[in-house]
């Protein structure tokens, strides 16, 4: 009786000090996304009041199926993720194992190479916007003297050619996270495995191949969900870099969806793209937390 | 009824008190202040500015977000000229026609462009237009067709140092509709017609964007890079003596003429070419309006205060101070104190806003004129042909029209050429 009592009031109390917290999510998290979900159902445009705001069930989501703006939108999103993380992940391996790899002067590795991170997305853009620069940039201006581009070339111009200044402006900015987190996979790895492996006759790339990527494997699962989340979202980058263009080659999922709501105030239409956008990222990193959950269970039992 | 967390939804303070917004930067600050000043002495009515952002994209933003939650204020708005007939179909401006405004000494085209379903819902404060900006030691005149223009842009292209032939806003955004409005005038084709239908795929409008993206990849006169300039990118290629031409607005003239300028001196204004026989020589009509709240609560007050600002001595005024054009025809005339002041002789420029075009007047311009610039964009880089680019253009405007019950023209006014 008394047990079942203590059990009840404890439970009681616990529900008492959680209750705040999920006030807390329910207000920020999840009243908005209802109300996006809501939104999402009408013809609501802030410009034309005229038409009222009436009910429209999946209208909305019918119109986001056939507009080819936002399939392109999709599109450019995944072939800069793409792009981006294997590019991080490939210098940033090789960063991270060279700073593993330094005996002296190891806090200052540490720091120049954060450096880049730490500058904010904009002014980092911005730079390099202006070292892209069609007439005046310097790589455009080097690029000619070399003769790799045609004198009246410009990068911003060709809808291919726009996403190299981006993915380099991404990829210089956001390396340096990506080989901090791998650099901390490098230094959970037991030395005595190598040690073991020398032994054993094992060369430079054999021990890389044998101990450092399967054992570095958790470290690369979770740089590559955190980099491929993120740069799902890309926005700034590009809204500095090329704005989209040239026509709307290099506009992203979150770029259009910004235009929808927040310039064309189409706030019914731009809903209806958030949600589709958000249960994409949302089942996507639902089966790549149960994929890293189990290869890290494998890990440990392995 | 939204509230936007970054405003108040509470009616605001002093009632007695008129709120005026719009642009409030630099010496065009200066003046909008001491205006408002005199008018605050002698009607003895207190005026505050509420500044905006300087980026007409910004400064529509916000208008919407205040006009849709039914805000008293502003009572008096700075509009750009496209926005008229959207507040005004959206019931956000008060109708000017009961206080019996006089019309008689405005362009018409300017006072076209502040009406909405026959409704009067602005007063022209200043206007705008695109001219061509040429270089006196390198061209012998001003071109009059495309063809001549092609010509001595390739001759001037000889002179060292002169890397431009043709420098013009092609940047995704606003200014590129003007200069194609302008380009498209020229070879005689429109976007919307007298009824409101669609027609920015006809003959004429091929041939014209045709000329525009030929001009940079077959002929070379207009740089690649102008594809990502606005209007200050041109001003420095040409200000810099890069470039034998440019097409921008009368603000560029000062700057052009000012002591660190390459070609003070050395160029003269003039209106953009024509090919003859098919089309005229266009620009597009830009500028600023003055409107009234439709829910302030001092119409009156906003009124006579709208009416104080578009007077001829305030006009004047700004046009000696910043160089903006005045839209009244009369203020061109000889002594009346505008020689030198626009940089042009004043009889040439009223030739010049005379003709200009408006853009089409639709509560959703900005929508179309969206839609335009992509495809207008994908054209000139080559993503796209002309025609496939204007007839998908065409075809997206018409959807949107439909979409918004605004096709059919029922409610779309004509406008003028």
């Amino acid at each position: 009786m008394m047990g079942r009592l203590a059990v009840k009031q404890e439970s009681r109390a616990a529900l008492a000090l959680v209750s705040p917290a999920i006030a807390v999510i329910a207000l920020v998290a999840i009243a908005p996304m209802v109300w996006t979900l809501w939104e999402s159902l009408h013809l609501h445009d802030l410009r034309m009041p005229w038409l009222g705001q009436p009910f429209v069930g999946l209208d909305n989501y019918a119109a986001a199926l056939g507009d080819a703006r936002f399939r392109g939108a999709l599109l450019h999103t995944g072939g800069f993720v793409l792009a981006s993380v294997s590019l991080e992940l490939a210098l940033g391996l090789v960063f991270a194992l060279a700073m593993s790899r330094a005996r002296r002067g190891r806090a200052l590795i540490r720091v120049v190479v954060l450096l880049s991170w730490a500058v904010p997305t904009v002014v980092a853009a911005l730079v390099w916007r202006f070292m892209f620069e069609g007439d005046s940039g310097i790589v455009p201006a080097a690029l000619r003297a070399a003769g790799a581009i045609p004198p009246g070339f410009s990068f911003f111009v060709d809808p291919l050619a726009a996403w190299i200044p981006i993915v380099v402006a991404d990829a210089w900015k956001m390396t340096p996270f990506v080989a901090l987190l791998l650099l901390a996979g490098l230094e959970s790895i037991e030395p005595a495995l190598y040690d073991a492996a020398r032994m054993d006759g094992a060369g430079p790339w054999r021990q890389f191949r044998e101990i450092t990527l399967p054992l570095l494997r958790p470290a690369l699962l979770v740089a590559i969900l955190f980099r491929a989340l993120d740069a799902f979202r890309v926005f700034d980058v590009i809204y500095v870099l090329t704005g989209g263009g040239p026509g709307t080659s290099t506009e992203p999922i979150a770029l259009y969806i910004f235009n929808t709501l927040l310039q064309h105030l189409r706030f019914g239409y731009g809903s209806a793209l958030s949600v589709i956008v958000f249960l994409g990222t949302f089942v996507l990193a639902l089966a790549y937390i149960r994929l890293l959950g189990r290869s890290l269970l494998e890990e440990r039992t392995a | 009824m939204l509230c936007f967390p970054t405003l108040s939804c509470r009616g605001s303070g002093d009632p007695g008190r008129l709120i005026f917004s719009g642009s409030a930067v630099g010496r065009e600050a200066e003046v909008v202040r001491s205006q408002l000043a005199r008018w605050s002495a002698e009607r003895g009515v207190e005026v505050e500015i509420r500044a905006t952002p300087d980026s007409a994209d910004q400064r529509h933003q916000l208008y919407v977000q205040w006009l849709n939650a039914r805000s008293p204020e502003p009572d008096v708005l700075q509009l750009d000229v496209v926005w008229t007939p959207e507040f005004a179909a959206a019931g956000w401006l008060l109708p000017l026609d009961r206080f019996g405004p006089d019309l008689a000494d405005f362009f018409p085209a300017s006072i076209e462009a502040n009406r909405w379903n026959g409704a009067l819902y602005g007063l022209p404060w200043f206007v705008d237009v695109g001219m061509l900006y040429w270089r006196t030691d390198l061209l012998a005149r001003a071109p009059a067709t495309f063809d001549e223009l092609a010509a001595a842009a390739r001759d001037a292209m000889r002179s060292p140092g002169v890397r431009f032939g043709l420098v013009w806003q092609g940047a995704r955004y606003e200014g590129l509709v003007t200069v194609f409005l302008e380009h498209l005038g020229g070879f005689g084709g429109r976007i919307l017609d007298d009824n409101g239908a669609v027609v920015v795929d006809s003959e004429a409008s091929v041939r014209a964007l045709t000329w525009m993206r030929d001009a940079i990849h077959v002929d070379g006169i207009v740089p690649a890079a102008a594809l990502t300039w606005h209007e200050e990118e041109t001003r420095f290629a040409f200000q810099n003596g890069a470039a034998a031409m440019m097409r921008n607005w009368p603000y560029a003239h000062a700057l052009l003429e000012s002591a660190d300028s390459a070609v003070a001196g050395r160029f003269a204004v003039a209106a953009m070419p024509a090919v003859r026989g098919a089309g005229e020589p266009t620009a597009a009509l830009g500028g600023s309006q003055l409107a009234v709240n439709a829910r302030s609560r001092r119409p009156d007050e906003a009124w006579a205060l709208v009416e104080f600002l578009t007077a001829p001595e305030q006009m004047l005024e700004r046009a000696r101070v910043v160089g903006q054009l005045p839209p009244r025809p009369a203020l061109y005339e000889q002594g009346e104190g505008l020689e030198g002041a626009l940089g042009i002789a004043p009889e040439a420029a009223r030739e010049i806003v005379a003709a200009a075009k408006p853009r089409p007047a639709t509560p959703v311009y900005t929508q179309l004129s969206e839609i335009l610039q992509i495809r207008l964009h994908r054209a000139l880089t080559r993503q796209q042909e002309p025609r496939a680019a204007l007839e998908d253009a065409a075809r997206e405007m018409r959807a949107l029209l439909e979409r918004t019950g605004l096709a059919g023209g029922g409610r779309l006014r004509s406008h003028a050429g």
